[in-house]
C-alpha cells in the first residue's frame, strides 16, 4: 500500500475512517515498522525490577525484549533473542539472574547483553569467534518517567518527554500524587482480545461516550443505593452517588501528539462507584497532598481515561495501566498493571488490587463488556462491504478550543472525538514515513488548523 | 496449592456420594442459569477467589521465590451477588445474548474433616458457548471448604464457606470471565 492509499484511509478533518486499518494484514506488517518501530513504547514500571540482575520480560510490539537493571542501577532493553538461532533466551515472566543462557546451544549472554560464552568455543569454533560482534540487540533509547520505562527503537526519535508533550501534565496527575511516587502492586493480569490494537488504545484516548451505554450493568448494580445493598450499607464511603458524568459539572478532553485524554469535573476527590471504598477513602484522607502538589483540577481528577500513542493506556482512579500489545491484525495481547502510591499503607494497596481486579481485570465488572464490544466489531469486519464502510468519527468537529484555566493543549467537551481524529492523524503520519522532524510539525499544523476551524 | 496427603483420607461411600451430589448439583444450578438458587448454597461468609499464574524460573524457584500474582475473583457474597444481579439487567454485554455452559467436575476427594467442615478438592472443566460461533474452556482445579448446615426441610446439607480456584492458562486466551467458575 502506497502513501496515497494510506492517507485515504483517514479523514482527520472531517472525521472519517476506513475500517480497513483494523484488518488489513499489509498494514498490520507496516504498523510494527513504522508505528512500534518507531514511537516509546511502555515496558516496565521501575519497582519492578529493584535490584542488578533484575529483569522484566515484556514486548516491542511483536519484540519480545528483557527490561534488566544493570549494576550502575540504569536499565538496559533488549531483545529475547539468542544471535545463533534466534530462539528466546528467556521465558520466565521476571526474576533475577546473573546470565541469559539460551536453552537450544547454550550461548550465555550478561545482563547487560553481552555475549559471554559459547559452549566447544575452541573446538566448534576453532576461537574464530568474535564475541564481541554478538552481543545481544539493545533498543537505543531507554527513558524513564516517574517510574514508568520506555524505550524506542528509533535514534532519530524525539526525547520521551518531548513525545510526551501536554501529555505530561495528564499522566503527572496519576503518577504523582504523592512524595514518593508510584509502584506496581501485585502481578501483571494477562488475556487476548480478538480485536485490533486501535480499538482498545483509541478507546482510552477519546471515547468516554461509550461509558454510559456499554457499562450501563454495572452501573446500575454498583450504584449505592439502598436497592443495590439492602443493609443500608454503601459500597464505600468516599464513593460518588452516581457516576461523574451524571454531575453536570462538564469536563474536558485533551487531544496532542496523538495522545488522549479525558474526564469530568468534580466538586470532592470521590472515586467512581466502581472503585472500592477502603480505596475512595484514601483518595479523600490524601486529597491534601495531592492538591498541594497537582493544583485542585488534577488532584479531584479520580476517574477518565488516557492513552498515551500508541499502546500505553490508563484509567484514573481505578489505577488500572495497560499495554495492547499488537498480535496480528484481529488480535492483542493486554498486559494490566495496578498502580499505588508508595507511600499508600500496606492495607489500602490490598484494596485497592481488590478493587482493581473486580473492576477491570478480565473477570471485571466493567473490563467484560469492553472487550466484548471490540471483539464484535472485528468479526464485523471479515466483509468486504463492512470493510469499505466509513465510520463516523465526528463529534465535536468544530468545537475544539485552547482552554485559559491552565489545562494544556487542545481540549474539547468530554464526549468529543477530537482526541481520535488526532489519533488517527499521527498514526497516518508516522505509516506514511515521514521523518520525525515532518512528524512533530504535520503534527503542530493539524493543532493550529483544528483551533483556527 | 499442595495436599498435605499422601495417601486417600478414609471416607465413607456414603459421604463420597453425599459431596459428589452436592457438587454435581451445584453445577447444574450454573449451568440452568438459577443463578439465584446457586446464590442460596453460598455460606454468608463464603470468600471466592481465584489468582492469576506466572511462569517463575529455575533459579528463582529453587529458592522460593516467583513473579508476584494478582486476583481474577476475590469475592464475598455480595459481589458475587452483585454479578449475578448484573446479568439479569440484559446489559452485560458479554453475556448478552445468554451464553451457554457446562461445568465438569472430577477428581473428588475428602481432604481434610474437621468438625462441621470438610475441606474437598476437585479438577474442574468449564465450557462456555458464546455468540453464533465462539467457545471457551476454562480448566483448573479448586480447593472447596463444605460446612454442614440444618437443611430447610429438617434434614443436613452443605453450604459453600469457601472456594479458592486455581485456572491453569498463564494468558488467558479468553478475552474475559463472564461466568462462574
Amino acid at each position: 500500500m502506497d502513501d496515497d492509499q494510506i492517507r485515504s484511509l483517514v479523514d482527520s478533518r472531517n472525521g472519517t475512517v476506513k475500517p480497513a486499518i483494523y484488518s488489513d494484514a499489509q498494514l498490520y506488517e507496516l504498523e510494527l515498522e513504522r508505528v512500534f518501530g518507531r514511537t516509546w513504547l511502555f515496558l516496565a514500571h521501575e519497582s519492578q525490577i529493584p535490584n542488578p540482575g533484575d529483569f522484566f520480560n515484556t514486548f516491542m510490539g511483536e519484540d519480545p525484549v528483557l527490561v534488566v537493571r544493570q549494576k550502575d542501577g540504569s536499565v538496559q532493553v533488549m531483545m529475547n533473542q539468542c544471535r545463533h538461532r534466534g530462539m528466546k533466551l528467556c521465558h520466565a515472566d521476571s526474576g533475577n539472574t546473573k546470565a541469559f543462557t539460551c536453552p537450544y546451544h547454550g550461548w550465555a549472554y550478561q545482563v547487560d547483553g553481552a555475549l559471554q560464552s559459547v559452549p566447544l568455543e575452541k573446538e566448534a569454533y576453532r576461537g574464530k569467534l568474535d564475541k564481541s560482534k554478538w552481543g545481544l540487540i539493545k533498543a537505543p533509547r531507554v527513558e524513564s518517567y516517574k517510574g514508568l520505562i520506555f524505550a524506542n527503537w528509533d535514534e532519530s526519535a524525539p526525547d520521551l518527554v518531548t513525545y510526551l508533550g501536554d501529555m505530561a501534565w495528564y499522566l503527572d496527575g496519576f503518577l504523582d500524587r504523592r512524595e514518593g511516587g508510584t509502584e506496581v502492586v501485585g502481578g501483571v493480569h494477562k488475556w487476548m482480545i480478538d480485536c485490533n490494537w486501535k480499538f482498545a488504545a483509541e478507546q482510552f484516548c477519546s471515547d468516554q461516550y461509550h461509558a454510559p451505554y456499554t457499562h450501563a450493568s454495572a452501573i446500575q448494580v454498583l450504584a449505592p443505593t439502598p436497592q443495590n445493598k439492602p443493609d443500608g450499607s454503601p459500597l464505600g464511603d468516599g464513593q460518588t452517588e452516581r457516576p461523574a458524568w451524571a454531575n453536570g459539572l462538564g469536563g474536558v478532553q485533551f487531544a496532542g501528539k496523538g495522545h488522549g485524554s479525558a474526564f469530568f469535573f468534580t466538586e470532592n476527590a470521590d472515586a467512581n462507584v466502581w472503585v472500592g471504598g477502603e480505596v475512595s477513602a484514601y483518595f479523600r484522607e490524601t486529597y491534601p497532598e495531592a492538591e498541594a502538589r497537582l493544583g485542585k483540577v488534577r488532584a479531584l481528577r479520580l476517574a477518565g481515561h488516557n492513552t498515551m500513542f500508541p499502546t500505553l493506556s490508563w484509567l484514573n482512579g481505578t489505577q488500572t495501566l495497560r499495554v495492547w500489545h499488537p498480535r496480528g491484525p484481529g488480535r492483542i495481547e493486554v498486559w494490566v498493571f495496578c498502580i499505588a502510591d508508595k507511600a499508600a499503607p500496606p492495607e489500602v494497596k490490598e484494596a485497592l488490587k481488590k478493587s482493581h481486579a473486580r473492576a477491570f481485570g478480565p473477570a471485571g465488572f466493567l473490563e467484560q463488556d469492553d472487550s466484548e464490544n471490540w471483539i464484535e466489531v472485528q468479526k464485523v469486519l471479515r466483509g468486504h462491504k463492512a470493510r469499505q464502510t466509513d465510520f463516523c468519527m465526528q463529534m465535536g468537529l468544530g468545537f475544539e478550543e485552547r482552554r485559559e484555566d491552565g489545562i494544556p493543549g487542545i481540549t474539547n467537551g468530554t464526549f468529543a472525538e477530537t482526541a481520535a481524529r488526532g489519533f488517527y492523524q499521527r498514526w497516518v503520519d508516522l505509516m506514511t514515513g515521514k521523518s520525525w522532524n515532518e512528524i512533530e510539525a504535520a503534527g503542530a499544523a493539524w493543532e493550529q488548523e483544528v483551533i483556527d476551524a | 496449592m499442595l495436599d498435605e496427603l499422601t495417601r486417600p483420607l478414609r471416607v465413607s461411600a456414603d459421604l463420597q456420594h453425599e459431596v459428589e451430589q452436592f457438587l454435581y448439583l451445584e453445577a447444574a444450578l450454573l449451568d440452568e442459569r438459577r443463578l439465584r438458587e446457586w446464590l442460596d448454597l453460598l455460606a454468608d461468609d463464603i470468600e471466592y477467589t481465584l489468582d492469576t499464574n506466572s511462569l517463575a524460573q529455575f533459579r528463582d524457584r529453587r529458592r522460593g521465590w516467583a513473579p508476584p500474582t494478582t486476583y481474577i475473583f476475590h469475592e464475598d457474597k455480595y459481589q458475587l451477588e452483585r454479578r449475578v444481579a448484573r446479568v439479569e439487567t440484559g446489559q452485560a454485554w458479554a453475556e448478552e445474548p445468554a451464553s451457554r455452559t457446562r461445568h465438569f467436575v472430577t477428581n473428588v476427594r475428602v481432604l481434610a474433616q474437621a468438625d462441621d467442615e470438610l475441606v474437598v478438592g476437585c479438577n474442574y472443566l468449564v465450557h462456555r458457548a458464546s455468540k453464533a460461533h465462539d467457545h471457551h474452556s476454562f480448566i483448573g482445579t479448586r480447593r472447596d471448604t463444605l460446612r454442614r448446615i440444618a437443611a430447610a426441610d429438617g434434614g443436613e446439607t452443605f453450604t459453600i464457606a469457601r472456594r479458592r480456584l486455581e485456572l491453569d492458562e498463564f494468558t488467558l486466551m479468553s478475552a474475559n470471565v463472564s461466568i462462574i467458575l
